[in-house]
């Protein structure tokens, strides 16, 4: 199937209920389509690695992760991307912008019951950089029908 | 080298990390040093320590050496299964944590132990 877009609006919970939403863009790359709604958390990549009895949260989430190439992968992403809906996200985000070859592992995987959306460049810097002020955040994904501007990912 | 991002409380300064990312903190750690994921508002960064803090443990591999959360109901434990201090409530016994304690022993409020 085309590539399809991910529309992911981002709102401040500071600014709520009248803050107007950043409108940034990825790649939905399987799960069931649709839409996915939470505050923003992001895992160390290495947080997905064993189901030990660690943080439950509370609220409805979305789990973002910093991929790195340098960090051995501890399982396949998909297996890391069932994990994190397992822990309870509505929605996984993996910032590809620094592991080339996340995009390539992780191609229709609609075998999970929620998104997996992939960011990168000024999409994913936004996002990591909300993370880094701790600045709390809740995240709604659309899934578009039309195509992806991803140009160099071909499904 | 990544670019350092103002006003990023990195972990990249930590003696044990031996790769770190402005993201994420230590990426990874000097030998003898434990992985421990820190969990700090919506941010979870890596942190490479002698020992683990209270309420993990620590678990050694050729690949790398982590800290792992102890079982709900434990403060503080050797390993998955042996407990050392438990949680408000529970009552160790044998290094589990029960909420009653078995037969002949009662339980110690103080010392959240079966005596």
């Amino acid at each position: 199937r085309p590539a399809l877009r991910a529309v992911i609006k981002v709102t401040l919970l500071k600014n709520e209920p009248m803050g107007k939403p950043i409108t940034l863009e990825g790649l939905f790359v399987g799960g069931s389509a649709g839409y996915a709604e939470g505050k923003l958390m992001q895992y160390h990549p290495l947080s997905l690695c064993n189901t030990s009895e660690d943080e439950r949260q509370e609220s409805d989430f979305i789990t973002i992760v910093k991929l790195e190439h340098r960090v051995r992968p501890c399982l396949p992403l998909l297996d890391k991307a069932r994990m994190a809906l397992d822990k309870g996200a509505q929605a996984v985000i993996f910032d590809v912008s620094d592991d080339a070859n996340a995009a390539a592992e992780l191609r229709e995987i609609d075998s999970l019951p929620r998104p997996v959306v992939l960011v990168e460049a000024e999409d994913a810097e936004e996002l990591m950089g909300l993370v880094n002020k701790n600045e709390e955040a809740k995240v709604r994904i659309e899934i578009m029908v039309e195509q992806s501007k991803w140009p160099h990912y071909d499904v | 080298q990544h670019k350092q991002i103002s006003g990023v409380s990195s972990g990249c300064q930590q003696g044990g990390c031996l790769t770190c990312s402005d993201y994420n903190g230590c990426l990874s750690c000097k030998p003898r040093f434990f992985m421990h994921l820190e969990r700090i508002g919506m941010k979870q960064i890596g942190v490479c320590m002698t020992s683990c803090p209270p309420g993990f443990y620590g678990t050694r591999s050729p690949e790398r050496n982590t800290c792992t959360k102890c079982r709900l109901e434990c403060d503080s434990c050797f390993n998955k299964n042996f407990c050392t201090r438990c949680r408000a409530g529970f009552y160790l016994h044998l290094g589990k944590c029960q909420e009653n304690c078995p037969e002949g022993l009662v339980r110690s409020d103080t010392q959240r132990e079966c005596v």
